[in-house]
């Protein structure tokens, strides 16, 4: 009779337990699985948008890839993105995020106008800074340089400075969520061990390096992944200030495979770049997290 | 405990299978089709236009469609902005909910047909008057005997001018220049030149602003055409890198780096905004300027070295063929460009019918537009203008050139070599 009821209760919990997680199981089954078994699906496929059309073509899209001039192109840029996205993006908020965990004078003020862009809309940022980058002397920020005697280039409309644009521009932009978290490890860390260092006469670089880094590099490494993920995954940026151009020099690789999908009609092709990406990111992303114990001394 | 982990997995299955079930029923539910209309139907139409006295004219031909069939009919008008109309649009006529009409741009006109997208509308023209419509305006839109859209506009392309600018400028407006028989490519360079000297308001901005990217072939087309050259043509020949198109987009590039005349490419400028002396538009746009601050006028666009070339924008209406209410929507395309609406729409839309373009009322159509203007710059042009090229490539051929035609916006570019790219570039697809 125990036994009954003791299997009843497991069953009625197991029910209410399945009920808890369905909402977020069929989220996660139809808008993430299946698209993404889909991608893999369609990689193997010559399949066009317009046409409606499919047919199995094996690894016929791989092979295409790997000699198309603009995937190498596509692959670069968006190296380059990442190389200039990730060292600036945590260097800048991990600094700002010591000043401001100090509990310095102004640190409030200072901190809601570094979480503004965050909070802005991307479109509404966009629109804004396709405005200021104007050539000539149209765009304020050419006005303001020329103010000191500088001619400023068509940031958007020239290869290197269009790159150079869109960095900067992606940084700002979200530059306020890793000051927010380093922020937390910031004002987490222990007091008695930074005090010790300081009765021991720890000087402000030693601090940093030996005492305080240490401490904050599980946070870094989470961060550094997260950013890495998503400068890999950047579009809107691209989308809205530069459209891929000037000849392709600011085409990511995301921006690539949406320019094959939805303006090729290409979508067989855009399946095998974006699980081409996919790889990349998984690569990047296991190889960082196999390596923490490495960097951060006190991960298990 | 593994067989519990096992039921577990056994179970999730199930539910993920449940899940797929229901929804694939429910997603099969909503595809099919639906019986014949009674009482209220609902449809979609797109379009790039937003302007909302364009709509509502649109509007009015379905509201008296549906009266004609003794039904309501509930209609939704989705604008898709024109740079990415093509992509937005493809994208929804996959899907289970895409519009039941949409416009066509003619560039697209082959790859759309191609598709097998749009419905074969020989039936629901059976009332019309054959002769009525120009064959070389249907041409674009049909395949092997069978028409599939239906052009509404027939539209050339001409020059909106600022005369507050040109008198400015102490020049004549360029209706004078073209009733004198000297508006040409030299003068409208002068023109532009002319005017950024004096007053410092730029001479000219591109079509929408947008003729360095999604317009590019609208730019460069009439001044490469009355040059003699052309892009590609149907015969499969290409003619970018002709010296002809060469000479043309030569001039349209000293114009924007030597003489500093024309709103570059990323800047913001607007001749609706009084900020640029002449941009090239159509007669939908002038309705823009109704309340501009300032004096405007129309000219026919500049001739050439081979005179006068005009462009024809040429949009056209089609069926979903995959849609709901497919013959219902071919009804309502031949009710939307019969005799009675292609005339009510003739002052923003010229049409390709004979007996409306050969009547006063066109030429009286637009109130704010003269009748000179409506004769010079628009009639007199559709009577001999050209569409642009269109291919069933187009949107690869598209995106793949304007990558190399970005080459063209630096002060040093030779402008031959880039052509002869970008003359590379439509031979791969070009045959």
């Amino acid at each position: 009779m125990k036994q009954h009821s003791l299997k009843a209760n497991h069953r009625r919990d197991a029910i209410i337990g399945w009920a808890f997680i369905t909402p977020q199981m069929a989220g996660f089954v139809f808008f993430v699985l299946l698209p993404l078994i889909s991608v893999f699906l369609y990689s193997v496929q010559e399949k066009n948008l317009l046409f409606g059309t499919s047919v199995f073509n094996g690894l016929e899209n791989f092979r295409l890839l790997f000699a198309d001039p603009l995937f190498s192109k596509s692959l670069v840029n968006t190296l380059i993105f990442s190389a200039g996205v990730v060292p600036l993006n945590l260097i800048f908020s991990l600094l700002l995020a010591l000043y401001l965990g100090g509990g310095k004078m102004g640190t409030r003020f200072v901190r809601g106008i570094i979480f503004l862009p965050v909070v802005t809309s991307g479109v509404a940022w966009a629109i804004v800074w396709k405005y200021l980058l104007q050539g000539g002397d149209a765009g304020p920020i050419n006005w303001f340089l020329s103010l000191v005697g500088i001619e400023g280039p068509n940031w958007l409309f020239e290869k290197g400075w269009a790159m150079a644009s869109v960095i900067i521009n992606r940084v700002m932009k979200n530059l306020g969520m890793n000051v927010l978290i380093f922020m937390g490890a910031v004002l987490n860390m222990p007091g008695d061990v930074i005090e010790a260092a300081h009765i021991d006469g720890a000087k402000r670089f030693t601090l940093f390096f030996k005492i305080k880094l240490p401490l904050l590099m599980p946070t870094v490494m989470m961060v550094a992944i997260v950013t890495i993920i998503g400068s890999m995954r950047v579009f809107d940026t691209i989308k809205l200030m530069t459209d891929g151009g000037p000849e392709g020099s600011t085409m990511v690789m995301v921006y690539y495979i949406y320019h094959q999908a939805f303006r090729m009609f290409d979508t067989g092709f855009a399946s095998a770049l974006a699980v081409v990406l996919f790889l990349i990111v998984l690569v990047l992303t296991a190889l960082q997290w196999f390596s923490r114990k490495r960097i951060s001394f006190y991960e298990s | 405990m593994k067989t519990n982990q096992t039921k577990g997995v056994v179970r999730l299955l199930t539910l993920l299978l449940v899940l797929l079930l229901t929804t694939s029923m429910a997603f099969a539910t909503g595809a099919k089709e639906e019986a014949a209309p009674s009482g209220s139907v609902s449809m979609t139409i797109a379009t790039w236009t937003s302007n909302p006295d364009q709509i509502a004219l649109l509007d009015s031909f379905v509201q008296g469609f549906a009266a004609q069939k003794g039904i309501e009919i509930d209609v939704t008008f989705e604008s898709i902005p024109f740079a990415e109309y093509n992509t937005k649009l493809s994208l929804e006529l996959q899907g289970q909910n895409g519009p039941d009409l949409f416009w066509v741009l003619e560039t697209a006109a082959p790859a759309f047909i191609e598709s097998g997208l749009l419905a074969n509308l020989n039936d629901a023209m059976q009332a019309y008057d054959p002769e009525d419509i120009s064959s070389d305006a249907l041409e674009l839109w049909s395949k092997d005997g069978n028409v599939y859209a239906i052009p509404f506009s027939t539209s050339p392309f001409f020059i909106l001018y600022n005369k507050d600018l040109f008198t400015k400028a102490g020049l004549k407006t360029p209706e004078q220049y073209a009733s004198e028989g000297a508006w040409n490519w030299d003068t409208f360079k002068m023109a532009s030149k002319t005017i950024k000297e004096k007053t410092g308001v730029w001479g000219f901005q591109t079509v929408d602003g947008q003729g360095y990217d999604a317009r590019i072939l609208h730019n460069l087309a009439p001044i490469v055409r009355s040059y003699g050259g052309d892009f590609w043509t149907n015969d499969g020949q290409v003619l970018i890198n002709s010296d002809a198109s060469v000479a043309a987009v030569q001039l349209f590039h000293d114009m924007v780096y030597q003489d500093v005349s024309v709103v570059p490419p990323g800047n913001q400028s607007d001749f609706f905004a009084g900020n640029a002396a002449m941009t090239v538009g159509q007669i939908s746009r002038v309705s823009k300027l109704n309340e501009a601050s300032f004096a405007w006028g129309i000219a026919p666009m500049p001739s050439g070295p081979e005179g006068k070339s005009p462009v024809i924008g040429q949009a056209a209406i089609g069926a979903h063929s995959k849609g709901k209410q497919a013959a219902l929507a071919s009804e309502l395309v031949a009710y939307m460009t019969n005799k009675d609406s292609v005339a009510a729409m003739s002052g923003i839309w010229p049409p390709a019918r004979k007996s409306v373009l050969e009547s006063e009322a066109f030429l009286t159509s637009n109130k704010s537009v003269s009748k000179e203007q409506m004769q010079n710059a628009v009639a007199a042009s559709i009577k001999t203008g050209r569409v642009l090229p269109s291919h069933v490539k187009y949107p690869q051929i598209e995106v793949e050139s304007k990558m190399v035609f970005d080459k063209l916006w630096q002060k040093n570019a030779d402008v031959g070599a880039i052509l002869d790219e970008v003359a590379t570039v439509y031979a791969k697809y070009i045959k």
